[in-house]
């Protein structure tokens, strides 16, 4: 998931010029579970700013835990469900990640949208009241070689060939507070009794993989990753590729 | 001269440290690294250590060779991707640089530009391989180079790491990259050092004790509380303690003639980083009996 946390109310404020007309768009997943765009929140918001002066002219959030980031269903829930007061409004305050804020941009023919969350990293919910990140969506990974944990995300540097010399006592130099973490992958090598993938030299990544922006495009069973002017296919059918009658 | 060559010599190689200013004048670290040119084999020039925005590596060791005086590029992964460390490596030797020290840097959030972007394109191991492939004349995607340097390689290891296993099996790889010799953390304690050694000996690439000598008693603690690896005895902590300011340089350089000399014989060599009191080298070196 993609967690987000919410702009300071000021700073929200200072977007919209007296008397524009404001409609807020929560999402029914990540956000929700950020608690920086769920159905609460949403209301809150609209609430909050009218209380501040700012015409509101409704607000909504995909309904049974739906993703804002899913076009289709965007523009059914703006254009649709809530067309009066989407046409009523000059602009949208969106209460959810980067995606949605696009996607709130791509339903209504180019609207005016407004940032209300900063998007801060892509996690595992861990409960309720906890979202960790795991991952960096560098575009290869390499966990094959490390127990299943992500050196870039878990080590403050990155690093993949193994540890700097900062740790102790299995902290790391930038944080005391936060695990080093190949202290982690070490342990977690060594308890699956694979210490010897340690060994292996991780050549430089292709950086290229994460040159922005990336597409996927999905063609019945094959996928084809987009990125930097080239491009890689995955095929994720029982048949081989090509095979008669397979799509 | 390559430390290589000294290491093959047999000799007990000794290197110093000097680390560039905050500021755009060379004059006092070039000072600096004359104090203490004529005890040391060379000078390790550091690269924005800590973190901190400083007076490039590079330039200060050219300017060190135009005094006579043989630096030690340090060249960390923190600030440069794969292009400009590559290119710096070409650069140290068409400016007759012969020995390069590659790390991967203290973290930005410890220095004095927290915010930075980390780069970290390559770490340490993988810088060693892309140096180790210009000396072989092609560049880290095979491209063929029009004239290749001949640098000595050197890198870093933490023999007080309390992850000493990491440790060692990230040195093996760094050995297995290119790393030609190595410089050491601190070190305080001779036993833990043995202890390393014992490992470490096996590889049979030349290592080098990294000494910090202590200045205060003060530094002495801090050193244990904040730098990894690195535990300053209390028998030390207290010689420093009783020291009268006045005496401080010549008891410091006495205690660190003693480690050298407790050591030297686990070892290939001795990094003095005296952190500003490079006046006090020369007398390290000849206390330490290893000439």
């Amino acid at each position: 998931m993609h967690a987000t946390i919410q702009k300071p109310l000021e700073q929200i404020l200072g977007y919209f010029a007296q008397g524009q007309k404001v409609f807020v768009v929560g999402c029914g997943n990540c956000a929700a579970k950020a608690r920086s765009g769920g159905e609460p929140e949403t209301r809150d918001m609209a609430a909050r700013l009218r209380a501040a002066g700012v015409e509101v002219t409704g607000w909504a959030v995909p309904p049974n835990g739906g993703s804002l980031c899913k076009l289709s269903d965007t523009k059914e829930l703006l254009n649709v469900q809530h067309r009066d007061e989407v046409a009523a409004a000059d602009a949208f305050l969106v209460l959810a990640c980067g995606q949605g804020l696009h996607t709130v941009i791509d339903a209504t023919d180019g609207g005016d949208a407004y940032p209300g969350c900063d998007t801060i990293f892509g996690g595992e919910t861990v409960a309720d009241d906890l979202i960790v990140e795991h991952c960096s969506l560098c575009g290869e990974c390499i966990t094959d070689l490390t127990g299943g944990l992500c050196p870039i995300t878990l080590c403050a540097k990155g690093l993949t060939n193994g540890p700097c010399g900062g740790a102790s006592d299995g902290k790391c130099e930038v944080n005391p507070e936060r695990d080093c973490g190949w202290h982690l992958i070490y342990e977690r090598l060594r308890a699956l009794g694979k210490l010897d993938l340690m060994r292996r030299y991780v050549p430089p990544r292709d950086n290229s993989r994460a040159v922005r922006p990336r597409r996927l495009v999905l063609e019945g069973k094959r996928a084809t990753f987009q990125f930097a002017g080239k491009s890689i296919s995955a095929w994720s059918g029982l048949e081989p590729e090509g095979a008669k009658g397979t799509e | 001269m390559k430390l290589t060559e000294l290491f093959q010599q047999g000799a007990f190689v000794v290197t110093g440290e000097v680390g560039p200013p905050k500021g755009a004048s060379a004059e006092e670290v070039i000072a600096g690294a004359k104090a203490m040119a004529s005890a040391v084999d060379a000078v390790n020039v550091t690269d924005n250590q800590s973190a901190v925005m400083r007076l490039g590596s590079l330039a200060v060791c050219h300017l060190l060779k135009e005094e006579g005086i043989e630096p030690v590029f340090q060249l960390t992964c923190r600030d440069r991707n794969r292009i400009a460390l590559q290119s710096d490596l070409l650069s140290a030797a068409a400016l007759g640089v012969s020995n390069v020290l590659l790390l991967t840097g203290d973290h930005m959030v410890l220095g004095d530009h927290p915010e930075a972007k980390a780069v970290f394109d390559l770490d340490s191991v993988q810088l060693l391989a892309a140096a180790r492939g210009l000396n072989e004349g092609h560049d880290l995607e095979d491209h063929d180079l029009e004239a290749s340097p001949d640098l000595c390689l050197g890198a870093v290891v933490n023999p007080g790491s309390d992850d000493l296993e990491a440790q060692l099996l990230k040195m093996e790889k760094k050995i297995d990259a290119g790393a030609q010799f190595f410089q050491t953390q601190a070190v305080y304690e001779a036993d833990v050092f043995a202890r390393f050694m014992e490992r470490a000996g096996r590889f049979g690439v030349p290592v080098m004790v990294g000494i910090v000598p202590l200045k205060s008693a003060r530094m002495a603690r801090y050193m244990t509380a904040n730098v990894a690896g690195v535990h300053v005895p209390d028998h030390m902590v207290e010689r420093m303690a009783k020291t009268k300011k006045a005496d401080r340089k010549k008891v410091s350089a006495e205690m660190a003639a003693e480690l050298v000399r407790q050591v030297k014989g686990l070892c290939q060599g001795v990094h003095l980083m005296p952190l500003g009191w490079d006046d006090i080298v020369p007398d390290i070196v000849a206390q330490s009996e290893v000439r």
